[in-house]
């Protein structure tokens, strides 16, 4: 059992590993690898193409701010926030804007595992945690 | 003085407006204590990791693409996907004086219903042990008020000291009795005013122990006056393995502290065999690789770690360590006793036959020992008690042979005789430690031979006659021993005339 899961991980990753261009993923790679997928059905296929989801989507999260606003987001402000981030991480950062009203003021930011808290409502919360 | 307000003002939009950078991940299972966590990808391991509602965890396994924690807290609450967030910080407890007759968890939370702890201070859980340099070697000792002990296996400050044996043989009891003893010895020490004398504070860390073993402990301590100089962190064993785990390391830190401010502590961590458990349990929830008794690889690192923090510093203050191991059926042999007995510095073997035959505290003389040796001893100690050691081990292997004849010689019965009254006179009632002065006059007494003439049967009540003399009748006498802490020709003559005054009085 334990060695299963090893295996569809260690599969997961190398599939993982050739759909990177330059250290990118690559849509065409990640097609290509469907593609073999379909057409060999690989032991635990569903498992692993599971995990590969994970690995990709993570992947796809590191490249991309997502940015919950509570008002009105001008699309410069948020360009903005992009190059700041890609200067940053070093590493093209694309935006999605998404309202979130619980926010009451302010944005939130995150891009994979990071969040850039600057709204009131992530300040009450923390003040909230800490009384 | 508008400008004034602006300036504030301006300070407070700068800080509103300050982005906080928090780098988190999702609960992909949470599971006996411990949640596998998606994401996370700075976290630091052993740092502290928040969950929602306030909950903490430690981050233990970091993997390729999940990170294990153990949760420090109530899971009940917590659901796949919720989000956890670094903390930035190591796990660290309150330190200080401001614990001392407190009850705390493993988090140095109270739990006595006594209020907050107004502690300033925190130290890490988890810290590396004193290096070489700045150690001292153990010389200054630390009376437990167990006369078999004080005598044969003396304890110094900064000692690591086992106290091994089954079930119900009074493991426990010997540590209750030197942190009652210490609370003595304090309050002598600071009522005399000296400037040189050195309190030692007690903390007594209970692993995986039941609720009402706890409260009777509080309730010895509290009810002998030792509570004021004790802190006891309480991980019993309806607490999470996590927090059992967590538990010695809070208790090493919280002595670090007295330890690191120049002054004396006593740790006591009853018990090392559940700490093993609960970490064990751990382990494999975390899906570490088990080897022997499905104990993990490290097991012998968790207790080393923890014990090398004992320690007596250069300039500074000690540290000194009871770890307590429970075997099963005498087995000194299993993995966690051999584990810990290599750890520590000499080990105190409790036996239940003896525990059954009612030799109380059940202290197995052969098996036992200190390594430290006569150094934590005072000279007054070794003068009267040096040679007991050897004389009862001979009588254990003598009463051992005379098992199968009758016939034996005027020698081989003397050293009988003498071997069953020293036996006696070390039976001592739980709770009720005896100050090394009194220990060196009761000694002094048998090595003279002042008990060859009385009834084996009597000498436990002859023993109690002589402390009482001495307590109500030759306080300057004790004070005296206890000062010089050496026998000299003057007193020596004085202990002996004041044996000699005690000796019709007991009607033996």
């Amino acid at each position: 059992m334990a060695s299963a899961k090893k295996q569809i991980q260690q599969l997961a990753r190398q599939f993982f590993k050739l759909s990177l261009v330059d250290g990118a993923l690559s849509a065409e790679r990640v097609t290509g690898v469907l593609e073999y997928v379909d057409k060999h059905n690989p032991p635990h296929a569903a498992a692993v193409l599971k995990a590969y989801h994970r690995l990709v989507a993570t992947e796809l999260a590191r490249s991309q701010a997502v940015v919950e606003h509570a008002g009105f987001a001008a699309a410069p402000a948020l360009d903005a926030i992009a190059a700041v981030l890609a200067k940053k991480y070093r590493r093209p950062i694309t935006w999605v804007a998404k309202p979130n009203p619980a926010l009451i003021a302010g944005l939130r930011v995150r891009v994979g595992d990071d969040v850039f808290e600057s709204s009131i409502g992530g300040q009450l919360a923390a003040l909230a945690s800490s009384v | 003085m508008s400008s004034v307000l602006e300036q504030i003002e301006q300070q407070i939009a700068k800080l509103s407006s300050k982005a906080v950078k928090k780098n988190t991940g999702n609960i992909r299972t949470v599971a006996d204590g411990v949640a596998k966590i998606d994401g996370l990808s700075d976290v630091m391991y052993n740092e502290m990791v928040q969950f929602p509602g306030g909950v903490l965890g430690i981050a233990l396994n970091l993997e390729e693409d999940e990170v294990g924690c153990v949760i420090l807290g109530d899971v009940s609450q917590l659901k796949e996907g919720d989000e956890v967030q670094t903390t930035g910080r190591l796990l660290s407890v309150p330190v200080g004086k401001q614990l001392l007759g407190r009850v705390v968890d493993a988090l140095g939370n109270p739990v006595d219903g006594k209020g907050p702890i107004a502690a300033t201070e925190y130290y890490p859980v988890e810290r590396i042990a004193p290096g070489i340099i700045v150690r001292k070697s153990v010389s200054q000792p630390l009376f437990t008020g167990i006369m078999a002990i004080d005598s044969m296996i003396p304890i110094g400050r900064g000692q690591r000291e086992l106290i091994i044996g089954d079930r119900g043989t009074g493991k426990t009891t010997i540590t209750i009795d030197t942190i009652i003893n210490q609370a003595k010895i304090n309050k002598v020490g600071l009522a005399s005013g000296d400037p040189k004398f050195r309190p030692v504070y007690s903390i007594y860390v209970a692993v995986g122990q039941k609720q009402s073993n706890i409260v009777r402990t509080i309730g010895a301590l509290e009810a002998a006056g030792a509570l004021e100089y004790t802190i006891i962190v309480a991980a019993p064993a309806a607490d999470n393995p996590a927090n059992q785990y967590i538990a010695p390391f809070s208790g090493a830190a919280i002595g670090e502290w007295f330890m690191e401010n120049g002054l004396d502590a006593l740790i006591v961590y009853d018990d090392l065999s559940k700490h093993a458990v609960a970490y064990r349990q751990i382990s494999l929830i975390l899906k570490r690789p088990s080897g022997r008794e499905a104990y993990p690889g490290d097991v012998f690192y968790l207790h080393s770690r923890l014990l090398e923090r004992s320690a007596r510093l250069d300039g500074k203050g000690s540290l000194t360590a009871l770890p307590i191991i429970e075997t099963q059926a005498g087995d000194l042999s299993a993995y966690i006793p051999t584990n810990v007995i290599s750890i520590t510095d000499g080990q105190i073997f409790l036996e239940t036959d003896l525990f059954n035959q009612g030799i109380r505290p059940a202290v197995s003389v052969g098996l036992s020992v200190s390594r430290v040796g006569s150094a934590a001893q005072i000279k007054a100690t070794k003068q009267v008690g040096g040679k007991l050691k050897g004389e009862l081990a001979q009588f254990r292997e003598l009463a051992a042979f005379a098992q199968f004849g009758s016939d034996l010689d005027a020698k081989t019965k003397a050293q009988l005789e003498r071997g069953a009254r020293i036996v006696e006179l070390f039976k001592q009632p739980q709770f009720n430690p005896i100050s090394i002065e009194v220990q060196v006059a009761i000694l002094f007494a048998m090595q003279k031979g002042y008990f060859d003439a009385i009834d084996t049967k009597k000498i436990v009540a002859a023993a109690g006659s002589l402390k009482e003399f001495f307590t109500t009748r030759k306080d300057a006498l004790l004070t005296e021993i206890r000062t010089k802490a050496a026998l000299d020709k003057d007193l020596e003559a004085r202990l002996q005339a004041a044996v000699d005054e005690w000796k019709p009085t007991f009607a033996g």
